[in-house]
C-alpha cells in the first residue's frame, strides 16, 4: 500500500468523524445515525472496492458514503433536507444514494438491503460486468431471515457479492451477546461454503487486508465472501437515542479509537508528522465547513416536490 | 376504456397467453428474466411458463429456493440495477413474505433517490380459492392498491392476461400482476398481433341499463353469470372488468353509473377496506350519493373443505340476489 493511500485513508477517517460531529451539532433536521468509532470499517471496505463496484449499506451510512467518494457537500445537503442533496432531500438519513459514484445506496430497514444487494450482484453477473456488489450491514441485521436466505442464494448462484458485517455489538441497545447465537458471526458463512473471516474492525490495516482478500475472491468470480468486522460504536444509536452504557464502559471503548491508533502507527513508521497531521486536519475542517456552507445556502424542496418521482 | 384495434384472433388458454407474453418480451429484451419456484422444467405451478426454460435456459428462467423475501428483494434489486425481472410468487398468500422489499424498497425507490433509480420489476402471483385452504386462497390485492408507487393489475381473460403482462414487463416501476387459479383452464380469443394493454383502462364487458357491476379477475365471470340470471328477472346489468386496480379507471365506472344509477361491486377478497369500498367512494366523489351495494366473501377464512369454501365465496346467485335487493330497496337515493 503506497504511503499516499495510507494518508488518504487516515484523512477520510478524520473527515467522517468531523463531518458527523458537525452534523450532530445540527439538530434542525431531526436525528442522525452517526458512526464514531466505526470509521476503519467504512474506509477499509471502500479502499478494497473499485470505481465500477456498487456498495449498499444499512441505515448507518454516512461513513461508507464519504469513504466511497460521495461529495461531502451534497451529502450534507441531503442530511439537512436540501434539494441540492444527493437524493434531492427526499431520502435523508438512512436512504443516501449516489449510484453514479458506486454508492448504490443505503436502506434503513434493518436487513432490508441485503437481498437487494444480491439482485444488484445478479444484474452485474448477468450483464457480464467485472464489477462486484458489496453489502455492509450491522449485527442487528444478522438476526434477520433476509441475511440467511441471501447467503444461501448467493452461494448457490456464485453471485459477485461481498458481505461485510460491521458488528458494532449493539442493535440499538440490545447487546449482540444477548441476541445472536454464533460464537463468531462469520461462522454462518462456512455453513454455506462461503469463505468467511472475523477481523478487528478498529484496525484499519487489518480491515483493509481482510476485505481486499475477500473482494479479490468475489472479483475472481468464485462466489460470495463474508467478513465480520468487530467494532465499537462510541455514541448511542442515534443523536437523540438514550445511552445505556456506563461512562466507564464508554471511556474504555473510546480509548480504542481507530483514528488515534492509525495516526500513531503512521507516525511510528515515519509516514506522518505533526505538520502533515495539521495539514490533514485543516483540509478536513475546510471540507466540513464548505459542506455546511453549501447545505445552508441551498433551499429546502418545494412542497410540490412531494408528488414528484412517486410513480 | 381502451379502444383496442380489431385484429385477427386465435383461441388460447389463459396460461398460454401468459407464456406468450413472457416469451415475446424475453425475445425482445435480453434483460427480462424469471425468478420463481418451479418455473424451470416444471413450467410453473400452472404451466404458465411452459416452454420458456427450454427456449431461454436456466440463467433466464431461474428456479429459486423457497425464500420469498430474498427472491422479491433480488428481483427488486436486479431491476434497480438494470434488469427486468418477473418474480413468480406461487400463491398470493406468500406475497406477504415479500412485501418488505417490494413496498419499503421497490415502490419507494424512485421517490427516495430523487429519480436516480427505479425498480421495473413484475411480481406475478396467483390469487383465489380452488380447494387449497386458508393460506393458499386469499385475494389481498386491495392491500396493495394504496401503496404509492405500486401498480396492481388483475386480468380476467386470456387477451387481458396477455396484453397487461406485456405492459407490466415494459413498465418503469414495480407492478403486481395477479391471476387466479380458476382462470388458468379458461380459453379465450387473443389477438394474433402483438398488443399491449395500457394500465388504468377498464373494460366494458356487458352493456346494461339498470345497474353497474364492477369486478376483476375471476369474479368478472361470476358477474357475467349473475347478469344472465338478472336478465331473466328483467334486470339489465352492465358489467365492467376493472382490469387495473392501481391506477383505477374511475372515469369508465362513473360514466356507467351515471347511466344506470346503481352500483354493485363484487370481489373475492374481503370487502372491508376492499376494492369495492374504494370504487364506491370514488364514484360518489364524482356523482354524490348513489344506490350501491358491496358483494364479497363471508368475513371468514377460506377453507379447503368444499362445503365451507362454497359457503364463503360469492357466486352468481348471491350477486343476483344482492342486485335485486339493491334495485328494490333503493336505500340511498340519488339526490337529483
Amino acid at each position: 500500500m503506497p504511503d499516499q493511500n495510507l494518508l488518504t485513508m487516515l484523512r477520510t477517517m478524520k473527515l467522517i468523524r468531523a463531518f458527523e460531529e458537525a452534523l450532530a451539532a445540527r439538530p434542525d433536521h431531526g436525528f442522525q445515525l452517526i458512526s464514531s468509532g466505526e470509521e476503519a470499517v467504512a474506509v477499509g471496505l471502500c479502499a478494497s472496492l473499485l470505481p465500477s463496484d456498487q456498495l449498499l449499506t444499512g441505515g448507518r451510512s454516512i461513513g461508507p458514503a464519504l469513504a466511497r467518494g460521495v461529495d461531502p457537500s451534497r451529502l450534507m445537503a441531503e442530511l439537512l433536507g436540501r434539494s441540492s442533496g444527493t437524493n434531492k432531500g427526499k431520502g435523508g438519513r438512512g436512504h443516501l444514494a449516489d449510484p453514479a459514484r458506486g454508492f448504490f445506496g443505503a436502506h434503513a430497514v434493518v436487513g432490508g438491503n441485503i437481498s437487494i444487494a444480491a439482485g444488484v450482484a445478479l444484474a452485474l453477473q448477468m450483464t457480464g460486468k467485472d464489477a462486484i456488489a458489496a453489502i455492509l450491514f450491522g449485527d442487528g441485521a444478522f438476526g434477520a431471515g433476509a441475511l440467511h436466505e441471501t447467503l444461501n442464494i448467493s452461494a448457490s448462484m456464485k453471485l459477485p457479492l461481498l458481505f461485510v458485517c460491521n458488528n458494532n455489538q449493539l442493535s440499538v441497545s440490545t447487546p449482540r451477546s444477548q441476541a445472536l447465537a454464533p460464537t463468531h458471526l462469520s461462522d454462518i458463512g462456512a455453513a454455506f461454503g462461503i469463505p468467511s473471516q472475523t477481523v478487528d474492525g478498529m484496525d484499519l490495516n487489518a480491515v483493509r487486508k481482510s476485505i481486499s482478500k475477500a473482494a479479490n475472491h468475489v472479483r475472481a468470480k468464485r462466489g460470495p465472501a463474508f467478513v465480520e468486522c468487530i467494532s465499537y460504536r462510541f455514541a448511542s444509536h442515534s443523536t437523540t437515542a438514550r445511552e445505556t452504557r456506563t461512562s466507564e464502559e464508554l471511556a474504555e471503548i473510546r480509548a480504542l479509537c481507530p483514528i488515534v491508533s492509525q495516526s500513531r502507527a503512521l507516525k511510528a513508521a515515519g509516514l506522518l508528522n505533526d505538520i502533515l497531521a495539521q495539514e490533514l486536519d485543516r483540509w478536513v475542517a475546510e471540507t466540513v465547513e464548505e459542506a455546511l456552507r453549501f447545505a445552508d445556502a441551498s433551499a429546502m424542496p418545494d412542497a410540490e416536490e412531494a408528488l414528484l418521482d412517486v410513480i | 376504456m381502451s379502444s383496442e384495434r380489431r385484429s385477427a384472433m386465435h383461441k388460447m388458454f389463459f396460461r398460454e397467453a401468459i407464456a406468450r407474453a413472457v416469451r415475446e418480451e424475453m425475445r425482445d429484451n435480453p434483460n427480462v428474466l424469471i425468478l420463481g419456484q418451479d418455473v424451470g422444467r416444471f413450467g410453473g405451478s400452472y404451466r404458465e411458463f411452459d416452454g420458456l426454460f427450454e427456449e431461454f435456459g436456466p440463467e433466464r428462467v431461474r428456479d429459486m429456493p423457497v425464500a420469498e423475501p430474498a427472491m422479491v428483494g433480488m428481483g427488486v434489486g436486479a431491476a434497480a440495477a438494470g434488469l427486468r425481472p418477473l418474480v413468480s410468487i406461487t400463491y398470493m398468500d406468500f406475497m406477504m413474505l415479500g412485501l418488505d422489499p417490494l413496498i419499503n424498497y421497490g415502490a419507494k425507490l424512485r421517490y427516495k433517490t430523487g429519480g436516480q433509480l427505479t425498480a421495473p420489476v413484475v411480481v406475478k402471483t396467483t390469487a383465489g380459492a380452488k380447494g387449497q385452504g386458508v393460506a393458499h386462497s386469499q385475494c389481498i390485492e386491495a392491500w396493495l392498491m394504496s401503496v404509492p408507487g405500486l401498480k396492481v393489475v388483475a386480468p380476467a381473460t386470456p387477451a387481458d392476461a396477455y396484453g397487461l403482462l406485456k405492459t407490466a414487463l415494459r413498465s418503469d416501476g414495480p407492478v403486481v400482476y395477479v391471476d387466479h387459479k380458476r382462470l388458468f383452464p379458461v380459453a379465450g380469443e387473443v389477438p394474433v398481433d402483438e398488443i399491449a394493454i395500457p394500465f388504468g383502462s377498464a373494460r366494458l364487458c356487458r352493456s346494461g341499463t339498470d345497474l353497474t357491476i364492477t369486478a376483476h379477475s375471476f369474479m368478472v365471470r361470476t358477474a357475467l353469470e349473475a347478469a344472465k340470471l338478472l336478465e331473466k328477472a328483467g334486470l339489465s346489468a352492465e358489467v365492467i372488468d376493472l382490469r387495473s386496480l392501481a391506477p383505477l379507471d374511475i372515469n369508465t365506472i362513473v360514466a356507467s353509473v351515471k347511466r344506470t344509477g346503481r352500483l354493485l361491486t363484487l370481489e373475492e377478497g374481503q370487502i372491508t377496506t376492499g376494492v369495492g369500498a374504494e370504487v364506491v367512494t370514488r364514484v360518489m366523489e364524482h356523482l354524490g350519493p348513489i344506490d350501491f351495494t358491496r358483494v364479497g366473501p363471508l368475513p371468514a377464512p377460506v377453507s379447503s373443505n368444499r362445503v365451507l369454501e362454497a359457503a364463503c365465496l360469492p357466486d352468481a346467485a348471491r350477486v343476483a340476489t344482492a342486485a335485486r335487493l339493491l334495485q328494490s330497496s333503493g336505500k340511498l337515493v340519488c339526490s337529483n
